[in-house]
């Protein structure tokens, strides 16, 4: 059994700041999402809430179709992990590992098989781990919690590239041998895009959208082709690159007929937008203000 | 925390708090054993120089109450964050801390009884005197029923002092710079107290349980109600800052 997550009028306060003001949000079980925002637009606010890491200022937060709040059946099963992992830096890796077993679900040999693949000394204290295999062993409780709802909140800072390709790796085929809701916050955007089934985007504490990835992708478009002919088509370009003679632009609206026709005509080839350039086109200021 | 072997929900606030008491005497277990050979050693080494009319035994018993408020706050401050994001609900967290700090204040309240009954032996058998300094007179203990009768108010104050450093501890977390405040009301109430048990000053700054003097003369029975009432009332405060505390945000 995987959790359902249902925020309604959800806000939360730190002093006189909305961290996160009127949220309604649904999300299915046993889905990946990508949880996308600028830095302070309510990420790990957000998180936080469906983690019981904080109450709420007002509105309901729902996992499971329960509350979250101070419900250990519920908040058993659901596993945040924050950037660095939340431990007692004292501790030894081993400690670390032994005391997840507080979750009736944790799967300790899991556990211990990882941090063996990640090379993570079970002997050395946390506070004397490099930032990645500080990262590395957060991303191994969390995965080895058995959680119904497993959040990672930026868990893959400090992992060199290898080790994220394997932490994405093992999180996928944990995923398909046993669903469950998973929300991955992160700014390595087109890193996880593969990965991802829903997208939701926060931006200064609202929803900003909230789609599957398939509806994202194709808010836009990416034309590849010669340099003159893709700017004869005069699309308002988010990014572009140029190799050569050959431009790639990548535009925020869905082509209609006629452009599609002129840009096959031209040699142009059509794809699909990157999350991450969409995610850079909707939350640009100027665009709101605008 | 070692061996915890998978936990079952409606009970692992239990068998945690049970765990934490075996882990912190496992920990301490060097400091324990240290204050213990020094205490029984030390009066061996001052006879060569002086005679011995107080107990050793009975200042590490007393420190271990400011010992037991650092182990109670300290452990709080740093469960918070730890077993919250282990998916353990508040309440199951303060359940988990009650038990600890009635089992420790249990074992170690035993163990200050046991030194001060071994101790008023080793005296007996040296011939030296075994008293407490009683506001600047040298007060013998008494007979071993006495003795037994003076170590056995050691779990109780032990149990305050750890409610007292479970208040601090969980108010310092909540409020990162200024929960430590919570010692100007609490530390007086709770010296005092202690102060007027045993009619001498406890150790450490001596003039913050000035009431002591006042409500000495109340009856021991009335102190300890009011020991009793302190602990829980402290832990009722403790648990209220706990009940909804937020976890802080993690710093890059």
């Amino acid at each position: 059994m995987s959790f359902t997550v249902n925020l309604r009028g959800v806000s939360l306060r730190y002093g006189s700041e909305d961290a996160l003001a009127d949220i309604d949000l649904d999300l299915e079980a046993g889905k990946i999402y990508g949880l996308l925002g600028r830095n302070g637009a309510g990420k790990t606010s957000l998180l936080s809430l469906l983690a019981a890491f904080r109450k709420p200022t007002a509105g309901d937060v729902l996992v499971g179709g329960e509350p979250v709040w101070e419900n250990a059946p519920i908040v058993s099963r659901v596993a945040l992990i924050r950037e660095g992992g939340d431990f007692d830096d004292s501790d030894s890796v081993k400690a670390v590992i032994e005391a997840g077993q507080i979750r009736p679900s944790f799967d300790t040999e899991y556990a211990l098989k990882l941090a063996e693949r990640f090379d993570l000394p079970l002997k050395k204290k946390v506070r004397d781990l490099s930032r990645g295999k500080r990262s590395v062993l957060a991303a191994v409780t969390g995965l080895a919690a058995r959680a119904e709802l497993t959040m990672f909140d930026e868990v893959h800072l400090g992992m060199d590239a290898p080790t994220r390709d394997a932490f994405y790796k093992e999180l996928l085929a944990e995923y398909m041998d046993r669903p469950h809701t998973v929300i991955l916050s992160t700014h390595l955007i087109d890193e996880v895009a593969n990965y991802l089934e829903e997208v939701v985007i926060v931006d200064r504490g609202r929803l900003l959208r909230h789609a599957d990835i398939e509806a994202f992708q194709g808010m836009g478009a990416t034309l590849t082709g010669p340099a003159d002919a893709v700017d004869a088509l005069g699309l308002a370009a988010l990014a572009e690159q140029r190799l050569g003679g050959t431009k790639s632009i990548t535009v925020a609206d869905a082509l209609d007929a006629p452009t599609r026709e002129r840009a096959a005509a031209a040699g142009i080839e059509i794809g699909p937008v990157g999350l991450q350039d969409l995610f850079i086109h909707l939350t640009d200021p100027e665009r709101k203000a605008a | 925390m070692t061996a915890l072997a998978n936990l079952r929900l409606p009970t692992r606030r239990y068998a945690l708090g049970a765990g934490f008491t075996t882990e912190a005497l496992k920990f301490f277990k060097y400091w324990i054993a240290a204050a213990l050979v020094l205490a029984f050693a030390l009066p061996f080494a001052v006879a060569q120089w002086n005679d011995i009319t107080i107990s050793a035994w009975y200042y590490a018993a007393n420190a271990g109450k400011w010992f037991t408020a650092f182990v109670s706050g300290g452990f709080l401050f740093v469960l918070v964050p730890n077993m919250i994001a282990t998916g353990l609900t508040r309440r199951e967290l303060a359940v988990s801390m009650g038990l600890f700090g009635v089992l420790w204040s249990l074992a170690l309240g035993a163990i200050a009884c046991a030194g001060l009954l071994a101790e008023r032996a080793s005296y007996a058998a040296m011939g030296w005197s075994h008293g407490i300094d009683a506001n600047d007179a040298i007060a013998p203990i008494g007979s071993a029923a006495e003795t037994a009768a003076f170590g056995a108010h050691y779990p109780l104050l032990y149990l305050v002092y750890f409610a007292a450093g479970a208040l601090v501890g969980a108010a310092s977390y909540r409020w990162e710079s200024a929960g430590w405040l919570l010692l100007v009301p609490v530390l007086p109430v709770v010296f005092s107290l202690d102060n007027a048990l045993y009619d001498t000053k406890p150790v450490g700054p001596g003039w913050a349980g000035f009431l002591g003097g006042l409500i000495g003369d109340w009856g021991r029975g009335l102190i300890i109600a009011l020991l009793l009432a302190t602990a829980a009332a402290l832990a009722a405060a403790a648990y209220r800052i706990l009940i909804d505390i937020p976890l802080r945000a993690k710093k890059a």
